[in-house]
């Protein structure tokens, strides 16, 4: 696989920029071996954001893709799902976190910026050395176990039951009802509870 | 030989749980909770994964310090 | 309960508990336990005449929360669903002494079986819901001051329910514990063991005011000349009509004191409840004839153990976990298993009815897929270096690697031969890596996390 990779700036907003120069990091980023097109963009999120990133891996026919923005735990799937719209597997990419660990975080501009340069150094390294993988499925038994024959229990069989799917609902004691069938009238309407 | 305190900037590398710590280190972030700048993380996909070679090439590439977390 | 019986894509096992479960998402194998009913439910009518005849009459209920009488068998209440009586093992005399036996003689369709066994069933299942429900603190543990249970006129609330309804000990007429008299004043507290961080627990349990509003307000309108004390910290009413409840309950007359009690002690046949009133900044005494307390919802005896069997997490008080506070409220860190209820925390019935029914939309919105696709980041063997020393298989928390046989054709002198080597099951795995280090010829790799690509990582960091 050749190595060509897109390193994607996010300034999110003012979140990202107002602590980290992202121009600046984008130029570092052109210097690093395998970098074939650096670029920044206020927010890489958004639709025209995820268009940036299909349109330059076709015209720049870039193999491996860095985005450095907001947390993974945040956007991975939204910019995985970009990366395959623009004709790459999805596992050829990497998430750099600049804004959770690192805008936010630090006060000092000029640490924050080479901080930033360094965790894209990283994210560089490891997207180099990725390979594609293939998204394997397993089929599903359609039968649902409820355990609790209570008011939820009772309410999320019959739910599933009525949807068409079968249920199996399981309940230790001898009756299903659980506390609702120990009480009087129920607030606020005071109908009965059983 | 001595260091300058004020001028040494340790170099920390964070191997970071993505279910518990990295998420914690998203937390701080969003709590806007400053740290030091010279904590660099990387992401694991659970403390398991964590092999004792990771460590010593750390060091042996110049970290400062290591942190495990999990 | 009638409509979860007859409805024909539900099968229900009650008396019955989850004793296994392992797998994953889309292909759990469950194991569940019918306990022995020692009735055969295929045969049994549910006519009652056993119930009837059954001379081991004198048993505490437990379903009116030991203030009334149940023979041996029995039905948990009378329109219990499925409406079929099992035998109390513990105090059959048949089962205990082998006498007795009318049970079996009075029949009429041959359904008692004292020879019956706990019986184990296999299940498969594609996903599961946690409905396990809460139990009700045991403050007669924790509050010395109430009288640790010691006065019988000191009762919570599920008692006071029973106590009030038409099917209850009493037929619905209000009448204390101790003696049977209809009692004038009821003083109700709150937050018994909810809000307390020193004797309790720190959450507050959400039910706890409204249903003291209804007791209260129950009081009032069903006994003449009553007075209803509710002892508060805050009202918290927050829930379509809740507020206007409320106000219904004090309109009716019920006298709301804010202030926690510190003691409660008898005098003559009545009960002191000494407080103070914080609005008023004094001290205050009232005498009452029934104290009632608003216990703490505590999450139902038996479900740590359930959550371990399935392997997913609770919170500090024992709470099942949702996967995210607000965006997930149903989900849990086990794809596959959602929740219904008062198991995540406490709820009253809409919220527990809502929970119920958006756990049920994750179910078929799973049950729409034919197959599901799954995360590939998953450990993987290379055969040619695995030396089948199986040191990973005891690591893997997920049961995901075994051993298998393989063919080598052989060569330099040897003829065809087999040797073991690890294998991943992909669908199990979870890709948390834990096999890897353990593996002493690097034949194990997690993809995505690679060690080379973890190595690179570091490299890069301490250039």
């Amino acid at each position: 696989m050749k190595k060509r990779a897109g390193v994607f700036v996010c300034q999110c907003g003012t979140n990202i920029e107002a602590t980290i120069d992202t121009e600046k990091v984008a130029e570092y980023a052109r210097t690093l071996p395998g970098v074939a097109y650096a670029t920044t963009y206020k927010y890489m999120c958004s639709d025209p954001g995820q268009e940036l990133i299909r349109t330059a891996i076709e015209e720049h026919q870039l193999e491996q893709i860095v985005i450095a923005s907001c947390s993974p735990r945040m956007h991975e799937n939204t910019f995985r799902k970009a990366v395959v719209g623009g004709g790459l597997n999805g596992y050829m990419f990497e998430m750099v976190n600049i804004r959770e660990q690192d805008s936010w975080v630090h006060h000092d501009r000029d640490a924050a910026t080479k901080k930033a340069e360094d965790l894209i150094r990283m994210g560089v390294s490891k997207v180099l050395k990725n390979k594609p993988l293939q998204v394997s499925t397993i089929p599903i038994t359609k039968k649902a176990l409820v355990i609790g024959g209570g008011i939820a229990g009772m309410q999320a069989a019959l739910d599933i039951a009525e949807a068409g799917h079968q249920v199996v609902l399981v309940e230790r004691e001898a009756s299903i009802g659980g506390k609702m069938t120990q009480l009087d009238k129920t607030f606020p309407t005071m109908d009965c509870a059983a | 030989m001595s260091i300058d305190n004020e001028k040494w900037e340790p170099k920390v590398i964070v191997f970071a749980c993505n279910w518990c710590s990295y998420a914690a280190a998203d937390l701080a972030g969003l709590n806007h909770l400053e740290y030091p700048a010279d904590v660099r993380i990387i992401r694991t996909p659970c403390s398991g994964r964590m092999d004792p070679m990771l460590v010593l090439r750390a060091f042996n590439r110049g970290a400062d310090g290591v942190l495990l977390s999990g | 309960m009638v409509a979860v019986a007859q409805h024909p894509n539900i099968e229900l096992m009650t008396y019955t508990e989850v004793s296994k479960i392992s797998g994953y998402i889309g292909n759990f194998n469950v194991q569940v336990k019918k306990k022995a009913k020692y009735v055969d439910w295929d045969l049994c009518t549910g006519c009652g005449l056993c119930t009837e005849k059954c001379p081991t009459k004198k048993l505490k209920d437990e379903f009116d929360l030991n203030m009334g009488l149940r023979p041996a068998i029995h039905k948990v209440f009378p329109q219990a669903v499925p409406g079929k009586p099992y035998i109390d093992p513990d105090n059959c005399r048949k089962l205990t002494e082998d006498k007795c036996g009318v049970c079996e003689k009075i029949c009429p369709t041959k359904a008692i079986k004292f020879d019956d066994k706990d019986e184990y069933i296999d299940l498969e299942i594609g996903a599961i819901v946690m409905a396990t429900g809460y139990d009700l603190f045991n403050w007669e543990a924790a509050y010395g001051e109430y009288g640790y249970g010691k006065y019988p006129d000191v009762i919570s609330g599920l008692h006071f329910e029973r106590l009030v309804s038409a099917g209850g000990p009493t037929s619905g007429h209000i009448k204390r514990p101790s003696d049977g008299k209809e009692p004038k004043s009821v003083a109700f507290i709150k937050c018994v063991g909810s809000r307390d961080d020193t004797k309790g627990k720190s959450y507050c349990s959400r039910a706890c005011c409204m249903y003291t509003a209804k007791h209260a307000y129950q009081v009032k309108t069903k006994i003449e000349d009553s007075e209803a004390y509710v002892f508060y910290m805050d009202v918290r009413t927050g829930g379509k009509n809740y507020e206007e409840f409320y106000q219904r309950s004090l309109n009716a007359g019920a006298t709301y004191i804010r202030g926690r009690v510190s003691k409660i002690y008898p005098r003559g046949d009545k009960l002191v409840l000494k407080s103070e009133d914080t609005l008023i900044g004094r001290p205050i005494e009232v005498e009452a004839d029934l104290v009632v307390l608003a216990t703490a919802m505590v999450p139902s005896a038996g479900s740590l153990d359930l959550a371990k069997t399935i392997g997913f997490s609770t919170d500090k008080d024992g709470w099942y976990q949702e996967a995210h506070p607000k965006l997930q409220p149903v989900e849990t860190f086990s794809a596959g298993v959602y929740l219904a209820g008062a198991c995540q925390g406490p709820k009253d019935i809409p919220d527990s009815v809502a929970q119920a029914s958006a756990a049920a939309v994750k179910v078929c919105g799973l049950f729409s897929k034919t197959e599901l696709a799954t995360e590939p980041m998953t450990s993987e063997v290379d055969i040619s270096k695995c030396s089948g020393c199986a040191l990973c298989v005891p690591i893997c928390p997920y049961n995901a690697i075994s051993l298998k046989e393989i063919n080598e054709r052989g060569g330099h002198g040897h003829g065809p031969f087999t040797r073991t080597v690890a294998e991943v099951n992909s669908s199990l795995c979870q890709g948390c890596g834990a096999c890897i280090p353990a593996c002493r010829t690097a034949a194990l790799n997690l993809k995505g996390y690679t060690d080379e690509q973890l190595v690179s990582e570091v490299d890069a960091l301490c250039l």
